[in-house]
């Protein structure tokens, strides 16, 4: 377990996480079985994790396969000073991350506001309102740099305290907290700039 | 809110610079009012505040927008999918692990170290109330080198968690007896030493202290 104690939201109670450690011991000798038994328990959440972090469900897929697929290739190297579950959920961050950073050249804000406004301000419906409301909110996280986003929607959207994102991502709690910030301050913006 | 120019907002490259700070027309630090307002500190000013009271309008209709996303998210219990690809992948990849002798002195069968470990961990498991983590085999007298072929007597070693239902001491010569009925009978593998370290001891709740190292 990490330093500061933390575990991934939804993450296992305290039985799985024994349970966990024998799992990934025996994985980390080479059965695959064991293996198996942890990508199901763990698959579901990290997915969800890949799917904020990259707002695209098939890239979700792919960074988890993958994130899963090096966790195997490094198992033999894992030692238990954090439960798999948290060394898993760094991996699928970091490689996230990488991803983001490997996509094109973020578009300036105005550009994706403003048409937003115009094609949703129209909807009576409250519900519909809100469908917009989170449209509009995806759309604005485009202009987030990546390393603003991880760090937001860790924050944000998974509720991961400061400290742990820090730990997640290799910075210190203040250029976390700087992330989150700025991150915040852009998507306010866009939301009041669409309503 | 309040504030000049809001689609300029600012640069994203600067994320690990200090200063650059953002001041609401009262004075105040906009990341601090938000970082006060999200602990949970409000003070007379920034519950008076026309700015402040802005500034956390926003913040709340962020947040609000985010729960609203969370909700709409689909539920993603079924990992067949990934678990296939997965294991797809896994299963082409090659361990290299130990080889270990099976048989007398004269033959010239092996068994590679994850195949036979898998074989003990299954027969400790078999026991009530124990699960196998760990288990490692090696050749007992045999210079160090993973890839050295010896024949001879090998030494297990495995690890196990074990309800607290008995003694342990017990509860470990059980292990060892079924580990080396399981190298005698199904394995074919003769074992010089069996060593069996209880990492974990649960109470009926399933509940864990860890005990150290007991052997």
């Amino acid at each position: 377990m990490p330093a500061h104690g933390y575990e991934p939201p939804g993450d296992a109670d305290d039985g799985e996480h024994r349970d966990d450690a024998l799992l990934t011991a025996r994985a980390s000798e080479g059965d695959e079985e064991a293996f198996e038994t942890l990508v199901r328990r763990h698959g579901p959440l990290l997915l969800r994790l890949a799917t904020r972090l990259l707002g695209s469900r098939s890239e979700a897929e792919d960074a988890v396969q993958e994130s899963f697929v090096s966790a195997w290739r490094r198992l033999p190297e894992f030692r238990e000073n954090s439960t798999f579950g948290t060394w898993m959920y760094r991996i699928v961050t970091n490689r996230c991350l990488n991803m983001l950073r490997a996509r094109r050249p973020v578009v300036a804000l105005d550009a994706v506001s403003e048409p937003a406004a115009a094609e949703h301000q129209v909807s009576p419906a409250r519900a519909a309102e809100g469908r917009a409301a989170v449209e509009a909110l995806s759309k604005a996280m485009v202009v987030l740099s990546p390393e603003q986003r991880v760090c937001w929607v860790l924050r944000e959207v998974d509720g991961l305290p400061y400290e742990a994102i820090a730990d997640m991502v290799g910075i210190s709690q203040e250029a976390a907290r700087g992330r989150v910030f700025r991150a915040r301050r852009q998507l306010t913006e866009a939301m009041v700039a669409w309503r | 809110m309040a504030m000049n120019n809001p689609s300029a907002g600012p640069p994203d490259d600067m994320d690990d610079r200090e200063g650059g700070k953002e001041r609401l027309p009262c004075g105040r630090d906009l990341a601090q009012v938000w970082q006060q307002w999200e602990e949970g500190q409000t003070d007379s000013h920034s519950r008076s505040c026309p700015h402040c009271t802005a500034a956390l309008e926003d913040l709340d209709g962020l947040k609000h927008v985010v729960r609203q996303a969370r909700e709409e998210e689909p539920e993603y219990e079924d990992a067949n999918v990934l678990v296939e690809r997965v294991m797809d992948v896994v299963q082409l990849e090659l361990r290299p692990g130990r080889t270990l002798p099976l048989g007398t002195t004269e033959d010239d069968d092996w068994i590679v170290e994850a195949a036979a470990a898998k074989a003990f961990r299954a027969a400790a498991d078999s026991l009530p109330g124990v699960r196998a983590g760990s288990c490692r085999i090696a050749p007992l007298n045999a210079p160090s080198g993973p890839r050295r072929r010896v024949r001879g007597p090998v030494a297990v070693r495995i690890e196990v968690v074990i309800d607290m239902t008995g003694d342990l001491q017990e509860a470990a010569e059980r292990v060892r007896q079924r580990l080396l009925v399981t190298a005698q009978r199904a394995l074919g593998i003769e074992v010089g030493s069996v060593d069996v370290a209880i990492v974990d001891v649960l109470d009926s709740g399933g509940h864990g202290e860890r005990p150290g190292r007991w052997r």
